[in-house]
């Protein structure tokens, strides 16, 4: 029998409630060592990729973010018991690790967008190569541009939220319209400064879009690879 | 630690209900602790296309394309 593995936590015993999970599936407590896991029971050996499916997954791990900081799976982790027990043996440490940076905390988004100019020259404009070579030039300038600008962004925002944040995942891509993606780490009790925070840069930036979200469970915190391969020699 | 969470989706231009499916779906399909090996999803039939999700707001025509269409099927 498969299992499903929602998330990992550290301190629950029981579940009070937990919606249904995946292909309407009871969500149940697995203690494995000193760690439990929301798992239910799963016949296939894939799992289709629908929105019901993706929010029932979003739900579980949610259900439990009131008790604890949960370690959230990727969507699609399907496993049996003894390989859910291996994993968990292997990489206690680096767990435990995982579990040192984001308890009490939760994992607050922030999308940046902003407006490309466009400098290009209309089709047809390129009637010589000396034409081609100066709009070449201009390219090249326009890619350099916004690449200094992405990064004074990503700057900027760090510098708003440095005070509050315990770990930031950070994005950049200066040639595209959402230049920035960032996910901010932080204490709960920190959520109502972020938010004033938050507003506040807006208002110092009207020529950027912003798209906030969370609090979320620490998707973007949860994995261990690279601890477990700088304990392990992994490479 | 019993803090109650209100999902907070802000945006000053778009829908919110669609933004809170694309930014759940970003967070589940994208991020979380990977067992190597293990993720075993199938995209043979999907409910919605989730077409750069990294790249939100590019998605963001497209996913309320996508949600015009499965309304009308």
């Amino acid at each position: 029998m498969n299992l499903y593995a929602y998330c990992l936590v550290e301190d629950v015993d029981a579940l009070d409630a937990a919606p249904l999970g995946i292909s309407g599936a009871a969500v149940r407590l697995l203690r494995v060592g000193e760690f439990a896991v929301l798992v239910s029971n799963f016949d296939s050996d894939t799992v289709a990729v629908t929105r019901e499916n993706a929010l029932n997954h979003a739900a579980v791990v949610r259900s439990v973010l009131d008790r604890t900081t949960p370690l959230p799976f990727r969507f699609g982790t399907v496993i049996t018991e003894k390989q859910l027990s291996s994993y968990i043996s292997a990489r206690k440490p680096a767990l435990e690790l995982r579990f040192a940076l984001i308890r009490g905390c939760v994992e607050l988004s922030v999308k940046i967008i902003r407006e490309l100019s466009t400098e290009k020259s209309a089709p047809g404009e390129i009637t010589s190569g000396t034409t081609f070579l100066e709009e070449k030039r201009r390219e090249i300038r326009g890619s350099e541009q916004s690449a200094t600008e992405a990064n004074d962004i990503a700057t900027w925002l760090h510098e708003q939220v440095e005070t509050l944040t315990r770990d930031e995942q950070v994005t950049v891509r200066p040639s595209e319209k959402l230049v920035l993606a960032a996910a901010h780490l932080m204490a709960r009790d920190k959520i109502s400064q972020y938010k004033e925070i938050m507003a506040a840069a807006r208002e110092k930036r009207p020529e950027l879009h912003f798209l906030f979200s969370g609090p979320w469970p620490p998707y973007s915190f949860a994995n261990i690879e690279l601890e477990f391969k700088s304990q392990f020699g992994v490479s | 630690m019993s803090t109650s969470f209100d999902q907070m989706i802000v945006s000053e231009e778009w829908d919110s209900t669609d933004l809170s499916l694309l930014e759940t779906l970003d967070h589940v399909l994208n991020r979380g602790l990977v067992i190597a090996g293990e993720i075993t999803i199938s995209v043979a039939d999907i409910d919605l296309v989730f077409v750069g999700l990294n790249v939100l707001v590019s998605s963001v025509e497209t996913a309320h394309e996508v949600l015009r269409k499965r309304q009308t099927e």
